[in-house]
């Protein structure tokens, strides 16, 4: 039990750093702040590309590390 | 504790003037006259957003006479349809307040650009290329005030803006009036960018509702909030017409840049250039006293929908040493950065509209429903011409909200296309509630466990090199780590323990 509580909160914190990572990387991207776009090689027709599946995992990995903290926090 | 009841008929309508006197009036005139592109349109479409603002206002008199007690619209719209359509108005609001905040803080990143350009040129330019950034620093820097506490100047700036309005009018009544002859687009030839401009114009005039949300600090509500609103109106509306007209006396359609707001350059031309800093510093300190006001509301927003057991009771929680909703101040304000990063203000400008007319909508239905069902309500003020003025006051703000989507207006589009996907996104977290917390952390986790192995599996492809790479510039061992922390997490989403 007490293991399960330490992986919990190890991977929920895992999941939230990803996901803050990627939503603000998406941001970057979107709006291409110091001209990240050029920098990373991005063509324009791909770039909805790049924003939806950084955006997606971003959510994804947002929720599920929540949920994760979530249940660390009511375990301590 | 019940809130005390101490402000009389002259603080209530200094509350309904605080609240309209904003930074609007400094940044949405500018695309209206360059859509109109006449002044005495300009000053038509302006009467006209303030009648029609005028005319809803008479359905809170009396919702507000009737029900004087803290939550405004929100507390309307509960007791005419009870909770669920109330909550939809509060996202609206909610909506509302977030765009308007946005725009405040590019308002201010303008406005700050002419001062610049007045008194350190070298300057301007650099405001104006990082307008974004600027202004999600101002929101980041208001949202972290808000956290800590500190409150702002408020009603305290009615009096310097009156009387810089009336020094601008009548400087430009001594520079000479526009020739209301001259009108480059006859009236009937532009109709639909007059009924585009009233609705983008609006805002500036929503301000006065300020006085509905205070409603419960006011002595005698019956009588003071009614007469409140109608003197604020009756104010605020001839003032910003003679602001408009006396300003497109000076300044001509194309002469309108974000390098040179309207007013600013017109108080430029007629006072000179202290006069072009003086608007620019009074339209910094508005944008940034309604920056202020809209993060808090939002956050007020927030926690009563929380508090109703809408959305997630997190956001109630207040900071143990600061005593402030830190939660909900920061969950609005990361949507408020977001926004001020576009740096549109077309687009926000229709976006903090939008909300507005719809909750307007609903509050005139509310009023319309409450007279049918309640008649025996006690009502100390009563909306003059019932039933017509509700029904214009439900019908005109729906028009409005099509009119300019249907004429094709590309902001217009993307502003409701924005504010219906922030409204799928709070309903979708209502509906997700209502699931239950262990039922839904158990699709989180079989979704994240999907996509760890996806992520896996394609990183896999690619390295076997029968796929492109996607992200070149990321490690294969990187990717492969994010898909396994996904998988693993997925896994005890899963199986997660009551």
């Amino acid at each position: 039990m007490r293991s399960r509580k330490t992986v919990v909160g190890i991977f929920g914190m895992l999941q939230s750093f990803i996901a803050l990572t990627l939503i603000i990387f998406t941001c970057i991207l979107y709006f291409n702040f110091f001209d990240v776009q050029t920098f990373l090689n991005i063509a324009t027709s791909y770039l909805y590309l790049y924003l939806t599946v950084t955006i997606a995992y971003g959510f994804i990995s947002l929720i599920s590390g929540v949920f994760l903290l979530l249940e660390w926090w009511e375990k301590r | 504790m019940e809130t005390k009841r101490e402000l009389g008929l002259f603080s209530t309508v200094m509350m309904g003037l605080s609240g309209a006197i904003g930074f609007e009036i400094f940044v949405l005139l500018d695309y209206t006259y360059r859509l109109t592109e006449s002044g005495i349109t300009l000053t038509l479409v302006l009467v006209l957003a303030g009648l029609l603002n005028l005319i809803i206002m008479f359905s809170y008199c009396e919702l507000s006479a009737a029900m004087p007690e803290v939550g405004g619209e929100y507390t309307y719209i509960k007791t005419a349809y009870g909770g669920y359509i109330a909550f939809i108005s509060g996202c609206f609001r909610w909506l509302a307040s977030i765009f308007g905040a946005a725009l405040a803080a590019i308002t201010f990143t303008l406005q700050m650009a002419y001062f610049f350009s007045i008194v350190a040129p070298q300057f301007q330019s650099l405001v104006l290329a990082q307008t974004p950034l600027i202004s999600v620093a101002v929101v980041a820097f208001f949202a972290a005030l808000d956290i800590k506490g500190v409150k702002q100047a408020g009603s305290m700036i009615v009096f310097a803006f009156l009387a810089i309005f009336a020094v601008f009018i009548v400087s430009g009544i001594l520079h000479g009036l526009p020739n209301i002859g001259v009108s480059p687009k006859p009236l009937l030839e532009n109709l639909s960018g007059v009924f585009a401009s009233t609705v983008y114009v609006f805002p500036i005039f929503f301000g006065m509702r300020a006085l509905v949300a205070g409603a419960a600090m006011v002595k005698n509500p019956e009588k003071n909030v009614p007469r409140g609103i109608l003197l604020s109106a009756l104010i605020i509306i001839p003032l910003y017409v003679c602001l408009a007209f006396t300003a497109s006396g000076v300044v001509s359609p194309e002469e309108v840049q974000p390098s040179a707001p309207f007013l600013n350059f017109a108080a430029q031309k007629i006072m000179g250039e202290w006069g072009g800093a003086l608007f620019a510093v009074a339209g910094m300190v508005a944008s940034l006293s309604a920056l202020g006001t809209s993060l808090a509301v939002q956050s007020s927003i927030l926690r009563g929908m929380s508090r109703d057991g809408y959305l997630p009771k997190a956001l109630l929680s207040v900071h143990k040493r600061l005593g402030t909703p830190y939660i909900a101040i920061v969950a609005g304000s990361l949507f408020v950065m977001f926004f001020s990063a576009m740096g549109v203000v077309v687009f926000l400008g229709y976006a903090a509209s939008f909300g507005s007319l719809l909750v307007f909508a609903l509050v005139n239905l509310s009023l319309l429903k409450l007279r049918k069902e309640k008649p025996h309500m006690e009502r100390p003020f009563k909306t003059p011409l019932y039933p017509f003025t509700p029904i214009i006051g439900f019908i005109v703000p729906i028009a409005l909200l099509v009119f300019p989507v249907l004429l094709g207006e590309t902001n217009a589009v993307n502003a409701v296309i924005s504010s219906l996907g922030l409204t799928a996104l709070v309903l979708t977290t209502y509906y997700l509630r209502m699931v239950g917390r262990r039922r839904l952390q158990i699709a989180v986790g079989g979704i994240g466990l999907g996509a760890g192995v996806s992520l896996a599996l394609l990183t896999f492809l690619a390295r076997l090199g029968l796929i492109s790479q996607m992200f070149p510039y990321v490690s294969d061992y990187v990717l492969f780590l994010i898909s396994i922390v996904f998988i693993i997490g997925g896994i005890l989403n899963i199986f997660t323990q009551d």
